[in-house]
């Protein structure tokens, strides 16, 4: 394959990781405090909203990326922030995704530690952010299987990001989009280049996150 | 026998489960475009052959370069293209048989209402080259359909690089429909098949701005791989030769003259055997 090639690649590589690094993020930030807040508080709405999280695990991004691309749409409720076809919209998708997958598995991490747990904190003299950092710490291996799970639920999408970002060349293709594209043309060199690619980076990117969460555990 | 059980077989599918696998020698693969399923104009015409034949169709649905390369790799047992230059060439190669072009119109070039290049009523290649003068949004295919080589003809003859374009050219690298949905989010300019734009059109916020010339004639054809080049079980000649004939035949040629006739009196698309004549 030409070198010229393989700068479009890179873009497309880079592409995706861009958008999916800022999706995982803002997962991340909305999620795991929603997930703690779920886990250790009991309040009115409480079953409801893990029952909605834990549902919205299985949630099938096509109908995101559906729902997705109607609001965003010219003449939808949001048309006219002009987001659809752009790079911040096929963010927005990947974030509702992720965002039950972090809110589930943070709940369950948080739900498997002792109910007396905060008493135990408390006896040992911790209190606010440290205690909530010792319990972090405590739960890490969960809470690093929701960053794992949701990397590669947004990492791996197609469906959604094609909806909303319309797999548009040097604009809003995504390895993924990419992939079926090439596909769908019968250039399956240019499909596999892109599909070598997208698991490298699927690859390294999980297994640094497992280095971390297997760190100094016996 | 083979037909009371593929009678059986059929009738069972239909009374129990509806959409199971069907039995895999009363069904042949046919690559087509999108235009002839985004138009709708398949819906139509599946059902009855179905209701002549008892075959069923597969449909691989992608862009002309793709079906003719599946074709030539003998991956499907019949292609419906619309690429004349692409068909005839591996007609020549040997690759494929039997073109037998059976309806045509024509392309025409959407854009905004309000026209901001100005190209309303411009022969398609003057269109084309005042697009790139002002840099306009416009969504291109870029897929290697048939529509995607024929916007690249256009703008071969007027000079331009069929590559590269101008900047402001969107690729959508996506079927016809897709594509109009893009050129109507982003107010950009399109080449379209009559056909698919005429089913999109109260969707998509955008109009018919270029008249039909010849440079917009739109053939369709029906061909197939040359079975020499395959073993004997390889394809399905015989449902192959059966939708051929079908596609030709007097009954389909009337039912495509008055398909999609509603919206704008206008046919989609054009027989090219007049109704009651035997092609």
């Amino acid at each position: 394959m030409s070198p010229l090639v393989w700068v479009g690649v890179a873009e497309v590589a880079l592409r995706t990781l861009a958008v999916s690094a800022s999706a995982l993020l803002l997962a991340l930030a909305l999620g795991l405090p929603l997930g703690f807040l779920l886990g250790r508080h009991r309040f009115p709405g409480r079953g409801l909203l893990a029952a909605v999280a834990n549902a919205g695990m299985g949630l099938p991004p096509v109908v995101v990326g559906l729902v997705v691309y109607l609001v965003l749409r010219r003449g939808g409720p949001l048309g006219s922030l002009e987001l659809l076809l752009t790079p911040p919209g096929m963010v927005i998708a990947q974030v509702l995704i992720a965002l039950p997958l972090v809110v589930g598995i943070t709940l369950a991490a948080v739900g498997a530690l002792p109910p007396d747990w905060h008493l135990q904190a408390r006896a040992l003299g911790l209190r606010g952010p440290r205690a909530l950092w010792v319990l972090a710490r405590e739960i890490r291996l969960g809470l690093l299987a929701a960053v794992i799970v949701a990397l590669g639920g947004i990492i791996s999408e197609v469906g959604a990001v094609q909806m909303v970002g319309g797999n548009l060349e040097g604009q809003t293709r995504m390895l993924t989009t990419g992939i079926l594209m090439y596909t769908q043309m019968g250039r399956f060199e240019d499909a596999l280049a892109l599909a070598a690619v997208l698991m490298g980076m699927t690859f390294v990117l999980a297994g640094t996150l497992t280095a971390i969460q297997q760190a100094r555990r016996a | 026998m083979r037909d009371a059980t593929r009678v059986a077989v059929l009738a069972l599918l239909v009374a129990g489960c509806g959409a199971g696998e069907e039995p895999a020698a009363a069904a042949i693969d046919v690559a087509t475009t999108t235009s002839t399923r985004d138009s709708g104009l398949f819906d139509e015409l599946l059902p009855a052959f179905r209701g002549a034949t008892g075959i069923e169709v597969r449909l691989v649905v992608v862009g002309s370069g793709a079906a003719l390369r599946m074709g030539a790799d003998g991956d499907v047992d019949v292609l419906v293209t619309h690429a004349p230059e692409g068909e005839l060439e591996l007609v020549r190669a040997g690759k494929l048989v039997d073109r037998r072009p059976f309806m045509e119109n024509h392309f025409v070039l959407v854009g905004p209402g309000d026209d901001p290049a100005g190209i309303r009523d411009l022969p398609a290649s003057a269109a084309f080259a005042r697009l790139a003068e002002r840099n306009v949004h416009y969504a291109s295919r870029a897929d290697d359909s048939g529509t995607h080589r024929r916007e690249q003809a256009l703008l071969r003859e007027v000079g331009l690089d069929p590559e590269a374009g101008w900047p402001a050219v969107l690729r959508t690298g996506a079927g016809m429909g897709q594509t109009l949905q893009v050129a109507g989010e982003r107010r950009a300019y399109a080449l379209t098949d009559i056909g698919t734009f005429e089913r999109f059109r109260t969707r998509v916020d955008l109009e018919a701005l270029s008249p039909p010339d010849a440079s917009l004639r739109n053939l369709y054809s029906v061909l197939r791989p040359n079975p020499d080049r395959y073993p004997p079980d390889h394809l399905d000649v015989e449902g192959a030769l059966a939708l051929a004939d079908f596609l030709l035949s007097p009954a389909t040629q009337a039912r495509i003259a008055a398909f999609g006739k509603n919206p704008s009196g206008r046919p989609l698309f054009a027989p090219l055997f007049a109704p009651g004549s035997e092609p």
